[in-house]
Order: C-alpha cells, then sequence, then structure tokens
C-alpha cells in the first residue's frame, strides 16, 4: 500500500492522522514474508557487503522515559539506515523476482514516512552516519539477516511510536 | 499511643491478608499457566511473558534426576550484550517431579534472547526466543452476560487484560453452549472488549467462557486460560411470525375445503338435518290445490282417474292372493253351519237399505257360529260324503267364489318366492248375479297374474255349478260376505283334516284399507 499526499503549491493540504494499526501491521507482514521468501535464498541471492542496521531491542521501562520526539528521532534514523541498505541490495541482486520484493520493501519504508508525517512528526535531522561500536547500531552481512532486523524493527520501535503518538491519542479520546 | 499502635495493627493485617490473598491467588495462576505449557510448548526452557517487562522460563526433571536448585544455572544473553545470569527456584510437582523456575523482571523486546541452562555445569536446554512471541495472559476479567433486548441474543463483555500497547492485538475466543450440553460453538474477535451471540434459542439457559491471546503481527503467545463459565437465560420466545403466518394460510385452506366439501354436499345434509315431510300430493293430483283436501269431492272429480290408475290401489303392500269360496251347502242342510241366506241374499242385487238390514240380520246369525270353522266344517263334510260337485248344492247360492291355483306358464319367468301379500289381488265379488248374466262382476280372468303363478276362476264361469274339483293340495280359501266385511278362511281340498297340520300360508286379509295407510279423514274406496 502506498500512502501519497500531494502537496498542492506553497501552503501544505492538512493531513489526516493515519492511526489505524491495520496500516502498519501490513508493513510488517509484508517485510516478515520477504524475509521467509529469501531465507533460502542461495548465496545470499549474490548479495555480498555489510550493512549497518539500528538496533531493535526495546526495553519498555526504558523506552517510556523518552519522550516522543526522542522516539521519533531513533525511528526516523533507523528507517533512514534500512532505506539506504535496501537500496544497495537491489543494485547487487539480478534475479527479477527478489527486485520486486526488494521494491515492495523500499516502497512501504517510503509510505511509512508518510505516515509520520501525517501524525505530525516532523522530520528530524538525521544524526551523522554511526560510526562503528556505536549503541544505537550495529553491522549484518546477510540479506536473511538484514530483513530479519527490518521485521523486528518496524514490530518493535516503530509501531510503539506510531501506536503512542500524540495525534492519535486525541482522535481516541 | 495505643489508638496509634492499633491502628497499624491493623494496617498491616489489611495488607498481609491482601498479600496473602493476592499471593494465592497468584499462586494459582502460576499453577494454571504451568499446565497449560507443559501443554502447549515442546521446547525447554517452558518460558511466558506476561506483562510488558516480564519473562518467567521453567522446566520440569524427573523424580531421579532432581536435585537442589544450586545445581542449575539459567544463562540467558540478549542480541549484541553480554551474557547474564538468572537466579534459579525449585518447587514440587505432582509424581515426584520438581519444577525450576527462572523469572526476569527487565526485558527487552523486539530482540532475539539467548537461553542455557546448566547442571553441574553440563548444558542440558538451549533455546533463542523472543520475548514478545510468548505472551500467556491473564484470562479476561469481569465476564458479564446481557440481554440485548432482542430474541435468540446474549451481549458478553469483559475487560481486556491490562497491557500497555497491546489493546488492539488482542484477539478473543468466545466459547457458548447450551447449560448442560457439552456441544457449543467459538467465536472469534480481534481488539474488542464485547461480542454479540446470535442464533440462540428463546428461553434457554446458556454458558458462556472466554479467552485472550496476541494476534501474531507484533505481539504473539499462547491462549490464555478460560474464565469460569457464566450462565445466562436467552428471552423467552415469542410466536416466530413465519409460524403464525403459515398457521394462518393453513386454517384458511381448510376452512375454504370445509366449505367447499359443505357446498358440494348440502342437498345431502339438508335432507338429513331437514328431511322433507313427505307429501300425497303427488299422488292426489289436485286434491289440496283445487279440493282443499276433500277427499270426496276429489273422488267424484277424479273417478275416472281411479279406474285409469288402479295402481292406486296397489300401494306399498299388494294384497294377498285369495281364492274364495262361495258358502257350501252341503247335502243336507246343515243348519247350524249353513251360511245365512240373509247373507247371500245380501249379495243379490238389492238396494242397499235392505241389504244392510240383512247384513245386520246376517251378522246377528253369523255371529252364532265361529265364523273360522263354518266353512271348514261344510267343506269337511264335503269331504267325508264326497259328491259331485256339480250335483252338490254347493253351488246353489249365489255367491261368488274364485279359486286361484298355481300355474307354470312356459316362458315366463317363474318366481319361486312370491308370496300371496305380492300378488294383486285381482278378484272383484260379484253381487249374486245370475249365470245368465254373462257380464260377471268378479271380473272372471284366466290369464294369471302377472307374476306368472297363479289363476284364478270365478263361480260365473261355470253356470251349471260345474264347479270343477281341483286337485289334491290345491288350496280354498273360504270367504264370509256379510255385506259389510269379508271374512277369509284358507284350506285345503285334500288336506281339510290337516289343516290345522299342514302348511298353508294365510294371511289376516280384510278387504279394507289399512287405517295407517289411509288417508285421515277420507272415505274407504271400495271397488266392485
Amino acid at each position: 500500500m502506498c500512502v501519497c499526499v500531494c502537496p498542492r503549491a506553497g501552503l501544505p493540504s492538512p493531513v489526516r492522522p493515519i492511526c489505524d494499526p491495520r496500516v502498519l501491521d501490513r508493513f510488517i507482514m509484508e517485510a516478515r514474508d520477504t524475509e521467509t521468501a529469501l531465507r533460502g535464498c542461495k548465496a545470499g541471492c549474490g548479495v555480498t557487503g555489510t550493512f549497518v542496521v539500528p538496533l531493535t531491542n526495546v526495553d519498555f521501562v526504558v523506552w517510556e522515559t523518552k519522550d516522543t520526539e526522542e522516539q521519533a528521532l531513533e525511528v526516523q534514523s533507523g528507517m533512514s539506515l534500512f532505506g539506504q541498505a535496501l537500496g544497495a541490495v537491489r543494485e547487487s541482486v539480478s534475479r527479477v523476482a527478489v527486485q520486486i520484493l526488494i521494491d515492495n520493501n523500499k516502497s512501504n519504508i517510503h509510505s511509512l514516512g508518510q505516515v509520520l508525517r501525517s501524525l505530525h512528526i516532523q522530520d528530524l535531522p538525521l544524526p551523522p552516519a554511526p560510526a562503528v561500536g556505536d549503541l544505537v547500531t550495529r553491522k549484518v552481512s546477510s540479506l536473511s539477516e538484514l530483513l530479519h532486523v527490518h521485521t523486528n524493527f518496524l514490530r518493535g520501535k516503530v509501531r510503539l511510536l506510531l501506536t503512542n503518538a500524540p495525534a492519535c491519542q486525541q482522535n481516541s479520546t | 499511643m495505643t489508638n496509634d499502635n492499633l491502628n497499624k495493627l491493623l494496617v498491616f493485617c489489611v495488607l498481609f491478608c491482601a498479600q496473602k490473598t493476592s499471593i494465592v491467588h497468584g499462586a494459582q495462576a502460576l499453577e494454571t499457566k504451568v499446565a497449560l505449557l507443559l501443554h502447549a510448548e515442546p521446547e525447554n526452557p517452558k518460558c511466558f511473558a506476561e506483562g510488558m517487562s516480564d519473562l518467567t522460563c521453567f522446566w520440569e526433571e524427573d523424580e531421579e534426576r532432581t536435585g537442589s536448585a544450586d545445581q542449575y544455572s539459567f544463562i540467558y544473553t540478549y542480541q549484541n550484550e553480554n551474557s547474564s545470569e538468572c537466579s534459579i527456584t525449585a518447587l514440587p510437582a505432582a509424581g515426584g517431579k520438581r519444577l525450576y523456575f527462572c523469572r526476569l523482571s527487565q526485558t527487552q523486546l523486539f530482540v532475539p534472547l539467548d537461553i542455557r541452562v546448566f547442571r553441574d555445569d553440563l548444558l542440558i536446554h538451549n533455546r533463542s526466543l523472543f520475548i514478545e512471541l510468548v505472551f500467556l495472559l491473564d484470562p479476561p476479567a469481569n465476564l458479564t452476560l446481557t440481554s440485548t433486548g432482542t430474541q435468540g441474543q446474549l451481549k458478553a463483555s469483559w475487560l481486556p487484560p491490562s497491557l500497555k500497547y497491546m489493546g488492539d492485538s488482542m484477539m478473543y475466543e468466545v466459547s457458548y453452549a447450551m447449560a448442560g450440553s457439552h456441544i457449543g460453538k467459538v467465536e472469534e474477535v480481534q481488539a474488542s472488549s464485547e461480542l454479540i451471540l446470535r442464533g440462540l434459542q428463546s428461553g434457554t439457559k446458556y454458558k458462556v467462557r472466554i479467552r485472550v491471546k496476541l494476534d501474531g503481527i507484533s505481539y504473539s503467545g499462547y491462549w490464555s486460560a478460560w474464565t469460569d463459565p457464566v450462565l445466562m437465560e436467552t428471552m423467552p420466545g415469542d410466536l416466530d411470525p413465519l409460524i403464525v403466518s403459515l398457521s394462518l394460510i393453513i386454517s384458511l385452506v381448510l376452512t375454504l375445503l370445509s366449505l367447499l366439501v359443505l357446498m358440494s354436499h348440502r342437498r345431502f345434509l339438508l335432507k338429513k338435518i331437514w328431511p322433507i315431510i313427505p307429501t300425497p300430493e303427488s299422488k292426489f293430483q289436485g286434491l289440496f290445490k283445487v279440493y282443499g283436501g276433500d277427499f270426496q269431492e276429489w273422488l267424484g272429480h277424479s273417478t275416472g282417474g281411479l279406474w285409469l290408475r288402479p295402481a292406486y290401489f296397489y300401494s306399498e303392500e299388494f294384497p294377498a292372493p285369495l281364492e274364495v269360496l262361495s258358502e257350501v251347502s252341503l247335502g243336507p242342510a246343515l243348519p247350524s253351519s249353513a251360511l245365512p241366506p240373509k247373507a247371500s241374499e245380501a249379495l243379490g242385487e238389492e238396494d242397499e237399505d235392505e241389504k244392510l238390514k240383512r247384513v245386520d240380520s246376517a251378522l246377528e246369525g253369523w255371529r252364532e257360529t265361529p265364523q273360522e270353522h263354518w266353512p271348514m266344517d261344510q267343506l269337511r263334510a264335503i269331504h267325508q260324503h264326497p259328491a259331485p260337485w256339480t250335483q252338490s248344492s254347493l253351488l246353489e247360492s249365489h255367491d261368488a267364489y274364485v279359486t286361484l291355483n298355481a300355474q307354470n306358464h312356459s316362458g315366463e319367468e317363474l318366481l319361486d318366492d312370491i308370496l300371496e301379500e305380492t300378488l294383486p289381488l285381482q278378484v272383484l265379488f260379484a253381487s249374486g248375479r245370475t249365470s245368465s248374466e254373462s257380464r260377471s262382476d268378479l271380473g272372471s280372468f284366466q290369464q294369471s297374474s302377472g307374476l306368472g303363478r297363479l289363476s284364478s276362476q270365478s263361480s260365473f264361469e261355470y253356470p251349471n255349478h260345474t264347479w270343477p274339483p281341483k286337485g289334491p293340495g290345491y288350496t280354498y280359501m273360504a270367504v264370509a260376505d256379510s255385506g259389510v266385511s269379508m271374512d277369509y278362511s284358507p284350506m285345503s281340498s285334500s288336506k281339510i283334516d290337516d289343516i290345522g297340520k299342514g302348511v298353508i300360508y294365510t294371511n289376516e286379509y280384510k278387504n279394507e284399507i289399512p287405517a295407517h295407510r289411509r288417508p285421515i279423514g277420507t272415505p274407504i274406496p271400495f271397488a266392485f
């Protein structure tokens, strides 16, 4: 699913907050299906090299101590890292079926950004590229692990952010 | 001071009791969950999360392998992190087994967790899991059944487990069945705290229970234990509109069919319920309409019709055939048995008044002798002293006599069971006219009756008193005519002595129309 918002010239049109959890749930399921489909890919589907990915672990006690902005920054930086990694994978694979799956996941990442904007979560300046040993990132060396981390990131931090977004809390009350 | 101490003591007791209650309740819940996982999870250690930041793992050891908790070590490692160790608690289990528990109070989700269990530095269990995928929640609380106001429905509502961030990820399974029945239905509902059960029977008690599980997209786990069943009776059922309408239609159809049958048999029913009173009007045309019921007048105007309608005389029963014998004078007159000459003279052509007088006198003499035996005596005398009939004084009288004998006419149908009553009386009596007259009032006829069995002869056919003798077994009937009434006595020529012994079919015949068949108020017609 692709959520497209076409801003008019001059003034941005107000976007209704997308609070339906089923939107993100579909992104999560498609990421899981991609992970399952490419798990048995021989020789990593021809993908080589390492990829920097965000950490996916969530300690609720610690998470709740963070404010929405900090949570949003963590989510947006992570989504950015995944976008870069999937782009590099798309260029290295030759099989059309694999390319289609990778393109779908990239599209979902882009749509997820639109959902965050609908929740009034502004695009924040991304932190500089994480260095090796950063506590917020780690490296993976295979396509299957990359996709696995991607799924966990969506199920965890992204979902927590969207579920507890202030814009959605106002709608439910 | 004392009051403060008492207050403190009271608060301590309340807290202790509450904690004890919760501990007891918690223990029971733990025992239930352990039993569930022992059945549902094949891997060891078996782990489950009850909330957002806890994890409980346990394994079971047989009696022979059991040891102290110190012998075991539980090592867990999150991805990209250092390993940590969890303290182990041992609890007794059924069958002499033991359960060893490890409980983490701070966890990380959405990241792989590696678990290793050692017993005396020997790795006995190794498992990697995601904590957000092993949730085992408590059953929903406050399950309540209410009526929706609609027949065949119940509304089930409950409180979901109080887990933050997971309300929209919970799915529920509602099981309902009639009370006392083991066969029920199950319905699933997601991200909701109520469900309307439809299609239930009216006026029936239902048993409902519910359990919860995470939907498996972001979070997953095991089905919780069932809640305690809640019972409620559905609304009593009203008449189903479909049943009511079908009943009305069927009633209408049956009513129409009944009316149809009644209308098609209305004449029959009218005859049965209101039978038509028969009137003789059809037999007496003009009697009521023209003559106002005056039968004599009607007779006077329709005499010819009577003669032309001999069937008039033949009502339901036909008079019995008979043989009329004249008065018999056996040689020397038998004064005691002689037919009163006056009676015979009454048959002559005399005025009616004189006839009546003679009849009266004849009747007087008549009554002196038993009427039923007079002709028999006469004939008995004849039999004893047989004399030609032609010479006997039998024929001295001018009385008429008629004989009827059975004849078989060829070509005609024989009727074996002819009774005398069924034969028409076709004998008319003469009034003692002389034999010179060629015409006999008797209306002699030689031919047999229409039934072909009987013939008749009149005395006037034998003007010379040559009454031919009849064969043996021939049945005669003596007739005594007093001018007012005629009496008949059956007899047989050959069996005169055996009249009392023989079988002679006799009928009490009176030449008059029976009273019950006689129209009321009408004179009795006679034909001469």
